[in-house]
């Protein structure tokens, strides 16, 4: 099974998650409704195959879950039980937003994602400087990964034991190769014409298909209810 | 009569900021469907040529520009970059900063999507240039998984699809080996037989031969010499060495592949056998691979039957002082061959001998030292002098003193690292690696982007460094630096031992 959605249907999963996770669940049915919100990205991440991802998000949330509900009471007390609540309580809490957005960062290419960003007509400015954060996610990682190699070489992953200097040592070459990499690639793109007066066309053609719809009726029909239930059937 | 496309006049430029004069005066002429190649020193204004014309300068660098430049009948001071983008395309140098996409299709219709064209027309070209450049295996895969000689097809299949009169290439060979570059001609002869004006901005020089009409050699900012192509490649070694560049042909030391030795399985029977002395070292038992079958709560050693390992090593002699160049394809197992050794990767449970002792795991680490592609990762702190007092155990301003006047980088030493040159920077990299006493000094890809001139700089310190007891190894694409210092050669091939030979 294979379905693809609109990066905009993505973008107004994110916002009602977001939205959602900022309101908090004190009956039993709000609790349902979220926990419902929660495994929808991660049904869509099992549909695109990313098992892994799917499985330690799952895992974790239910731990998270499990451990607000059944560990933590109103009369636990002493460290370890005030930290795990603060824990899991964080984990529970906004765990949601981060699963969708990370669903979306995997599954959206970054043409798709400038195309809708375009369709709902926000300026250009801002959807090119989100396309290149997008684009800078995985090459971060990979220059970090060479940086902690370095620092590993030389025995300085911890920094002679200061903080302050672990920091530092991981820091600077990361933000000069940054800033290194991110001129040539502007210098890159604008010699290609990106940013030019000419309207921007693309070949991936958005539709919003029955699945969006469907999808998007849903969250906002989970939203009402959600907010109805809270405010007004008092 | 021949038409001009590319006219270069009375141009001087510097960056702002900066006192040198980068061009000084200078008037270039190409004509339509000319390849030309520019060469020269690094410095010598090779690449702010290429960005003149691709108009980054004055728009992207800014600066103090006089003269005119005019490409196909644009005016390029006045006209803006994205108005350029069908007529002039630009491969760079560097394959991984030069994508905007994180896919391969996307990053190919980059180009015809900003200018606007029709999707089906975009399409169109698309399948034209894959069809053009062979890269229908590449379409449809992620950019980070792409080796760097992929990264570079796809970066020239993608100026190729904004059908540009004029293709400029800026040291484009510069992170690729043999076959890719052997690619690279294959391409720039595609775009030759479509009649695109060509201009190669290029150090290697070997792989050119018969693709050029013209070579410009420079220097100190101006064009000092030209020759037709026919002419330049008729050059004997001395006169190319006088002009300091890198040799036309250079001796294949990799068109053999490994395999051509040996038999893949059995392994091979030409490593020459270098006895087993106290004075160098014996790698024992080096194992690894990026997938590993998860075990549920212990890690499984490899062992030499597993399959699938991306190094593959039961035993090595490696000889004191003697540099030996480390060869093979891209993506074949040399960089994880060094970062085994000096012990990056934990599950490689590798066991060097040295000096009548066996050093294991993290033991590894100090008796190594990698001097890594990208030399800015490795340097952290704020001056040259600070750097190399934090490789030592104990703390000693005198010998800091005599490694960084060995290295001749003593002037430089209350100066911000990052605020020297690229070759300089990798001098301060060894300058900490002899100060941390690393027996075993490695060395991925030294000289890549370098000129003639700093390759024999780098050529002669790996010697000096041989000479004085390390164990040097240098992974590198750069026939020129094996013929210039190496003793031996260590050809890998999917992670097993092909051959290790003396060099003559």
């Amino acid at each position: 099974m294979k379905v693809k959605l609109d990066p905009r249907t993505k973008l107004y999963m994110i916002l009602i998650v977001s939205a959602l996770i900022m309101l908090s669940a004190t009956t039993p049915f709000l609790w349902a409704i979220r926990i419902f919100i929660t495994f929808i990205p991660i049904a869509f991440l099992i549909v695109e195959k990313r098992y892994t991802s799917a499985f330690v998000f799952t895992g974790a949330y239910t731990l998270a879950l499990i451990m607000t509900f059944v560990l933590v009471t109103d009369e636990s007390s002493g460290f370890l039980k005030s930290f795990l609540t603060g824990y899991s309580g964080i984990v529970v809490q906004f765990m949601p937003a981060l699963i969708v957005a990370w669903y979306v960062v995997r599954t959206t290419k970054i043409d798709e994602f400038m195309s809708a960003m375009q369709k709902m007509h926000i300026p250009d400015g801002i959807t090119i400087s989100l396309a290149v954060v997008m684009r800078f996610f995985p090459t971060i990682k990979e220059e970090y990964g060479s940086i902690c190699d370095a620092m590993k070489m030389r025995g300085l992953s911890l920094g002679g034991g200061n903080v302050a200097k672990m920091v530092e040592y991981r820091m600077i070459p990361l933000l000069f190769s940054c800033v290194n990499i991110g001129d040539e690639l502007s210098a890159a793109a604008i010699t290609r014409g990106l940013g030019g007066t000419v309207k921007r066309s693309s070949i991936e053609k958005l539709r919003l298909t029955v699945h969006d719809w469907m999808l998007i009726m849903m969250f906002s029909a989970l939203t009402i209810c959600f907010v109805y239930s809270k405010y007004f059937k008092a | 009569m021949e038409e001009s496309i590319v006219k270069i006049e009375h141009v001087s430029f510097k960056y702002k900021g900066s006192n040198n004069l980068l061009l000084n005066n200078i008037c270039l002429t190409i004509n339509k469907g000319e390849t030309v190649l520019l060469t020269g020193e690094s410095g010598s204004g090779k690449t702010t040529v290429i960005r003149l014309i691709n108009g980054l300068i004055p728009h992207y660098y800014q600066g103090d520009l006089s003269g005119d430049v005019t490409v196909s009948g644009y005016d390029i001071k006045n006209t803006q970059l994205y108005e350029l983008a069908g007529t002039v395309g630009t491969v760079f140098q560097n394959p991984r900063s030069q994508f905007f996409s994180v896919d391969t299709d996307g990053e190919i219709v980059f180009g015809p999507e900003n200018i606007g064209l029709d999707p089906d027309e975009i399409l169109e070209r698309k399948d034209m240039v894959v069809c053009d450049m062979h890269i229908e295996k590449l379409l449809g895969r992620s950019l980070f998984e792409l080796s760097g000689g992929e990264k570079q097809a796809i970066a020239c299949a993608s100026v190729s699809a904004l059908l540009p009169d004029v293709i400029l290439l800026d040291e484009p060979s510069s992170n690729l080996d043999r076959v890719s570059i052997e690619r690279l001609r294959e391409e720039i002869e595609v775009w030759k037989s479509q009649g695109k004006t060509i201009i190669i901005s290029e150090h290697r020089l070997w792989y050119l031969n018969g693709l050029l009409d013209r070579v410009i050699f420079m220097q100190d900012g101006k064009m000092a010499n030209e020759w037709s192509g026919n002419e330049f490649f008729s050059k004997t070694v001395e006169e190319i060495r006088e002009l300091k560049l890198r040799p036309l042909c250079v001796r294949n030391y990799f068109t053999d592949d490994c395999k051509r030795e040996c038999d893949g399985k059995t392994g091979c029977k030409n490593i020459v056998s270098v006895p087993e002395s106290k004075d160098g070292a014996v790698l024992r038992d080096f194992y690894f691979s990026y997938h590993r079958k998860p075990f549920l709560f212990f890690k499984r050693r490899f062992t030499e039957n597993d399959e699938g390992l991306a190094l593959n090593t039961k035993s090595l002699v490696l000889p004191k002082g003697a540099v030996i160049g480390v060869i093979g394809k891209n993506g074949t197992g040399k960089s994880t061959f060094l970062r085994c050794m000096c012990g990056l990767e934990n599950d490689c449970k590798g066991i060097i001998e040295s000096g009548g002792k066996s050093y294991k795991g993290r033991e590894r680490l100090k008796l190594s030292y990698m001097v890594m592609q990208d030399v800015n990762h490795q340097l952290f702190t704020d001056s040259v002098k600070a750097e190399v007092l934090l490789s030592m155990e104990k703390e000693d301003e005198k010998h800091t003193d005599d490694i960084l006047k060995s290295l001749g980088i003593y002037e430089y030493k209350d100066k911000h690292p990052m605020a020297l040159s690229g070759g300089q920077k990798q001098r301060v990299a060894i300058a900490s690696a002899i100060a941390a006493n690393a027996k075993l000094m490695l060395f991925d890809e030294p000289t890549s982007e370098l000129d003639y001139l700093h390759m024999e700089k780098v050529g002669e310190l790996l010697k000096t460094l041989a000479s004085s007891g390390k164990i040097v190894l240098v992974a590198t694409h750069d026939p020129e630096l094996i013929d210039m210092c190496c003793d031996y050669v260590l050809c890998i091939e999917n992670g097993r031992l092909g051959y290790m030979k003396r060099v003559e």
